[in-house]
Parts: structure tokens; C-alpha cells; sequence
């Protein structure tokens, strides 16, 4: 297990109810593991799951990649800046 | 010659003169300056009244990506000597600047026009920053269309 930093933004913030997590994963656990695992945690992330964006480290990531130790990892909704 | 780029997010107003002073060399003599506002009157489709909208980014990563939309307007005009991208968070109400892409150059016709459109675009796509809509009708995080790919 590693411990890694979990970010919410806009609506998934409100769903989660928290801005920022601390949590342990499994060695080799994927985007897709975590955002399985989150939204058996917070149902609410379910409505959401396949538009919300997730970034590793800063940076757009894929569902199948494996989760960097220490990594920070954020999930939020598309994009509506300007 | 250097070419300054300013990146930045700051919840402070928009000074838009300064802002283009900072990318205003000897040899400048065109700048395309835009920036988004807050509407307070929206008629194009879903008809409604906009009291404030709350603006908030992930920050370092917003700017990271800003510095990642400048450098693709370098890639793709080479002829662009400054650039401006600034967002502003926080509460903004209508009529207030919420956002500035200014680039400049040595004439008009060297891509300016079209570099500043190429920023907005770009920073609409891939700069997580979000705003929520409050108005008569109550309160709504406002959602985007693109989907960045892994890596973009």
C-alpha cells in the first residue's frame, strides 16, 4: 500500500463533501481502480463517473494508468474557465 | 530580443493596461487583446439573468496548461513576440473582466488576431478552472464540452 494525495473540484467537491483526501492504494492500483473504489465510497460520484477528468501529477491522465507513488491525483468535472 | 510571456491567476482585477504594458516591446506595433466577461443577461439559448459567478482552479495545474497554451501559440506563430494569459477567481460580477489572452507582434496581419482567438479556445479546453452560476434561478457549477486527451 502507498499513501497518495486525492483533490476534488466544482461539483465533485460538493459530492465528496471534502476538497482533499489522504489514502492508501495497492502497488499497480489504476485510474480506473481509484475512481471504482471512490465511488463505492461517495455513491454520490456515480451520476458523474464517465464525464468527470482525472489528472495525475498536473497532467490529463488515462484510465488505465497506474498510479505513481506520492502521486497527487485530481478528479473534477470538464473544464468552464474563461 | 526577449519575448515575454505573463501566466498568472489572481483574484485581484484585471489591470488590462499593465497587462499589455508587460508584453509591449520596441519592435511591438499590434496587439490583440481579449477578455471574457461576466454576462449579466444571457439571450442566446437558455434565456436567463446572472446574478455573480464563483470562479475557482486547480491551481498549479492551471497554470501549467496556460503555460502549456502559450507555447502552442508559439509553435504555431512564430511571429508572436508577447503573450498575456490571465485568468481572475473568486466572486466576479456582471460586467467585470474575468480573463485575459493578449498577443503582440510587429503588424497586424503577423497572426495576432488569430493567436488570442487560438488562446481563449484553448484555454476553455484544458485550463481546469470552473466557475458556478448564481441568479435568480439559484446556483449551478457550469460544465464544459472538451475532453482533453491523456497528455494534452
Amino acid at each position: 500500500m502507498h499513501k497518495v494525495k486525492v483533490l476534488f473540484f466544482a461539483t465533485l467537491r460538493d459530492y465528496v463533501g471534502s476538497k482533499s483526501l489522504e489514502i492508501e492504494i495497492p502497488f499497480g492500483m489504476t485510474v480506473g481502480g481509484l475512481t471504482d473504489l471512490l465511488v463505492a465510497t461517495y455513491p454520490l460520484l456515480e451520476k458523474v463517473k464517465n464525464s468527470m477528468m482525472v489528472a495525475i501529477n498536473r497532467e490529463y491522465a488515462a484510465n488505465e494508468q497506474v498510479i505513481p507513488e506520492g502521486a497527487e491525483i485530481a478528479f473534477f468535472p470538464p473544464v468552464s474557465g474563461g | 530580443m526577449d519575448s515575454p510571456t505573463i501566466i498568472f491567476l489572481t483574484e485581484s482585477e484585471l489591470d488590462l493596461d499593465a497587462l499589455l504594458g508587460r508584453i509591449t516591446l520596441p519592435t511591438t506595433g499590434a496587439a490583440a487583446i481579449f477578455t471574457g466577461m461576466v454576462r449579466g443577461q444571457t439571450s442566446r439559448g437558455d434565456a436567463h439573468e446572472t446574478a455573480y459567478l464563483d470562479y475557482e482552479a486547480y491551481q498549479p495545474m492551471a497554470e501549467t496548461k496556460m503555460r502549456q497554451v502559450a507555447d502552442e501559440i508559439r509553435q504555431k506563430w512564430p511571429t508572436i513576440a508577447g503573450i498575456a494569459i490571465v485568468q481572475r477567481i473568486g466572486r466576479l460580477y456582471p460586467g467585470t473582466p474575468t480573463t485575459l489572452i493578449a498577443c503582440t507582434s510587429a503588424h497586424r496581419n503577423t497572426g495576432v488576431f488569430e493567436a488570442a482567438r487560438y488562446g481563449i479556445d484553448r484555454l476553455k479546453e484544458i485550463v481546469p478552472v470552473w466557475k458556478k452560476e448564481i441568479g435568480p434561478q439559484g446556483e449551478e457549477w457550469v460544465e464544459g464540452h472538451y475532453r482533453p486527451k491523456p497528455g494534452e
